[in-house]
């Protein structure tokens, strides 16, 4: 077996931690689009829709992410749909950030005052014009911060596909573990790439929200 | 689908799920309540602490809350060790999870001290009470029954977060579906259940928090 | 925007959602299927040297990939290997994410249940391993010792039956943490392979696996789903014919260091 220096070692991080990114990109995108449903559902006037979509919250809000990995990797096959392990573990990533994403919009829309609604259905708008030239863009400016913010979530939430057997940043780092014994460094490193690529995103979040609030202030 | 379902197993399996749980719900109860003191401590520190003091905690929240569980896990467990540092996987579990809640609560907890307006603190003073007795009757006690509900929210991502610590063998519900599906080769119904488990626990954790919460702060109405 | 073209942005959501959540559907199974995708989909391990593991390019190499490479060939099909551990490798089956298990899989009656297995390709003892102070020469010695081990191998469940008592099993999920468990000195032995344990030991770690007693011979098969018997019969006689012609020899002393054991 060849010995592996340092830069071998971070080269390797390096090159799984483009999948931590892809498959991240992968569920935030496709966990929006899912959300996006969600909170059209959670805010719509049919109460089966509101119903249905809060069950929806409870149910990948109240379990673990790694549990929901587990049943969407060893589920599909059951009923005969055969998944590769990245798509299973993608699903698995867009259902439960749609969950959060979902909830967290739901939040924002609904700091948008009451007396909206009705001042721009007094316009004659529809409910849909209503939510989309008068509640969402207000709704969007509050919730860039915690948007922002759950991207983190999403960051980290990535690594449990590393139990399921998806080599991205975590599964490189146990496998480079095992050929090189060293865990102190590997994992030292491992976490260092985790938080260079969290933390900037964080202070985003962060230097978003503060900017908002001034500018609140100002009302 | 010609797959058919068979719980045949939960018969001669039960007492490993129980154990399971008792180990999660352990590890929920001490990451819970020294999480939530290191948490207080981390928070008085970041608002009130001398200047390295403050810097060392914003370095620990800001580098805990942007890794992932896992990898915390894996350092502590198999990292630490070539530091002549070795702790049992129990032992490992429930310092990842202190510190892991112990990070969220801080920011949770001095977001929420922050929010008290500063004349109340003022009031406080001049009642003739002492600054301890104030900061705790005025500051802490608030604030901690206006983030309960963010805090409690944080508890049970925990608790759903402590799945992974079957990962370095510690025997939670997480490991007693992993053990029988190897065991038993019926994954799907493993997890299954053992998912269900799961939300029923956070459910009943986010009712006794809710309750807690009436307990600890009574007499004071809720916002 | 007018209200229509709302609505169809909103269901061209939904459809992309739709599509993603559709997957591709399974095909017709076992050989057919495998000549129809063109692609034979195999469960290897990468952390199981020599069977499987990276180099520092982190491409799969061992006895296990070059077996699997060497079946893809005879079939005439392209090969994808599909990482594995040791506690998912049979789900991995069940739930037709790959066609074959080409894992070190040992044969024992729990799992011959659930699925088939092939005539052997390899030889695998496993046993216990650990430093040589530890004092351990048989099973009783585990008395009081903790003991890691791979959760759901043939060790685990040989070792579950005949260790002492109040001896600790520690099992992990895979054999990258049964390994690291005993480098950095969680556990006092390992249960593992022979091979697995020299390969280790040839790397000069800080903790050595030194044998200290067998558990049980247990040679590799290759796996598949029950009730495949073109499968079944198309991989046997590639095995045999692997035998008779030498290249399979060539693969035991290019992992192993030696030739084929006379007995598989």
């Amino acid at each position: 077996m060849t010995d592996f220096t340092l830069w071998d070692i971070a080269r390797n991080l390096l090159l799984a931690l483009r999948w931590t990114v892809l498959l991240s990109l992968v569920s935030f995108v496709g966990g929006g689009l899912v959300g996006l449903l969600i909170l059209f559902a959670r805010i719509a006037r049919p109460r089966a829709l509101r119903v249905a979509a809060k069950l929806y919250i409870e149910l990948f809000q109240g379990t673990p992410l790694l549990m929901q990995l587990f049943l969407a990797f060893f589920g599909f096959g059951l009923f005969g749909v055969s998944v590769p392990a990245w798509l299973a573990a993608g699903i698995a990533l867009i259902l439960w950030a749609a969950a959060f994403l979902g909830e967290i919009w739901r939040g924002c829309v609904e700091a948008i005052a009451r007396g909206q609604w009705e001042a721009s259905a007094s316009l004659g708008m529809s409910r849909f014009e209503q939510m989309r030239h008068v509640i969402l863009p207000q709704a969007l400016k509050i919730a860039v911060p915690p948007t922002v913010g759950f991207s983190v979530q999403v960051v980290k939430g990535t690594a449990l596909t590393s139990i399921i057997g998806f080599v991205e940043l975590t599964k490189a780092g146990t496998i480079v573990t095992n050929a090189t014994f060293q865990p102190f460094t590997v994992y030292g490193l491992v976490a260092l790439f985790y938080f260079a690529l969290c933390w900037p995103l964080s202070l985003t979040s962060q230097a978003l929200e503060r900017k908002l609030n001034v500018s609140h202030s100002h009302y | 689908m010609t797959y058919t379902f068979n719980f045949d197993w939960i018969a001669q399996y039960w007492p490993v799920i129980v154990k399971g749980i008792l180990i999660t719900l352990e590890l929920t109860f001490v990451g819970g309540v020294v999480g939530i003191l290191l948490g207080i401590l981390c928070a008085f520190v970041k608002l009130y602490g001398a200047a390295p003091l403050r810097f060392v905690v914003g370095a620990y929240v800001e580098l805990i809350r942007n890794t992932p569980f896992l990898v915390q896990l894996f350092f502590i467990f198999f990292g630490l060790p070539a530091l002549g540092v070795r702790l049992g996987e129990l032992e490992a579990a429930n310092i990842a999870m202190v510190v892991n809640l112990g990070a969220y609560a801080c920011e949770i907890i001095r977001a929420g001290i922050q929010a008290t307006p500063k004349g109340q603190f003022e009031a406080g003073v001049s009642l003739a009470m002492t600054r301890l007795e104030t900061f705790r009757h005025v500051v802490l006690v608030p604030s901690l029954q206006r983030i309960w509900p963010a805090l409690s929210s944080q508890l049970v991502i925990v608790m759903l977060g402590s799945a992974v610590v079957s990962q370095i063998a510690a025997e939670d519900l997480t490991y007693a579906a992993n053990f029988i599906q190897s065991r038993t080769f019926r994954a799907f119904e493993a997890y299954f259940v053992s998912t269900l488990i799961y939300l029923v626990l956070a459910i009943v954790l986010r009712q006794a928090m809710a309750g807690l919460g009436v307990l600890i702060f009574p007499r004071r109405s809720s916002r | 925007m007018n209200r229509r073209h709302f609505i169809a942005r909103l269901a061209g959501i939904a459809l992309v959602a739709a599509t993603a959540l559709a997957g591709q559907h399974a095909a017709a199974a076992g050989l057919d299927a495998v000549e129809q995708r063109g692609t034979l989909r195999v469960a290897v391990p990468q952390d199981f040297p020599p069977f499987g593991s990276v180099g520092t390019d982190m491409t799969p190499q061992g006895y296990d990939i070059d077996m699997a490479k060497l079946i893809a060939d005879k079939i005439g099909v392209k090969l994808e290997l599909v990482p594995v551990t040791s506690a998912n490798r049979i789900p991995y089956l069940q739930t037709d994410k790959v066609d074959l298990v080409i894992s070190s899989l040992g044969k024992n009656a729990e799992r011959e249940a659930v699925i088939d297995f092939s005539d052997a390709y390899a030889p695998f003892y496993n046993g216990v391993f650990g430093p040589k102070d530890s004092g351990v020469s048989k099973p009783e010695d585990l008395s009081g010792k903790t003991v890691g081990v791979t959760r759901g191998s043939v060790e685990d469940l040989e070792l579950s039956k005949i260790a002492p008592s109040d001896a600790t099993l520690k099992r992990y999920e895979d054999n990258n943490g049964t390994i690291s468990a005993f480098l950095s000195d969680q556990v006092d032995v390992v249960a593992t392979g022979n091979v697995v344990a020299a390969a280790i030991l040839a790397k000069n770690p800080p903790r050595k696996p030194e044998p200290l007693f067998l558990i049980k011979n247990s040679p590799c098969y290759v796996g598949m789903s029950k009730n495949e018997p073109k499968l079944m019969e198309k991989v046997n006689a590639i095995v045999a014919e692997a035998k008779k012609d030498g290249s399979l020899d060539a693969i035991s002393e290019k992992w192993l260091g030696v030739k084929l054991p006379e007995d598989i």
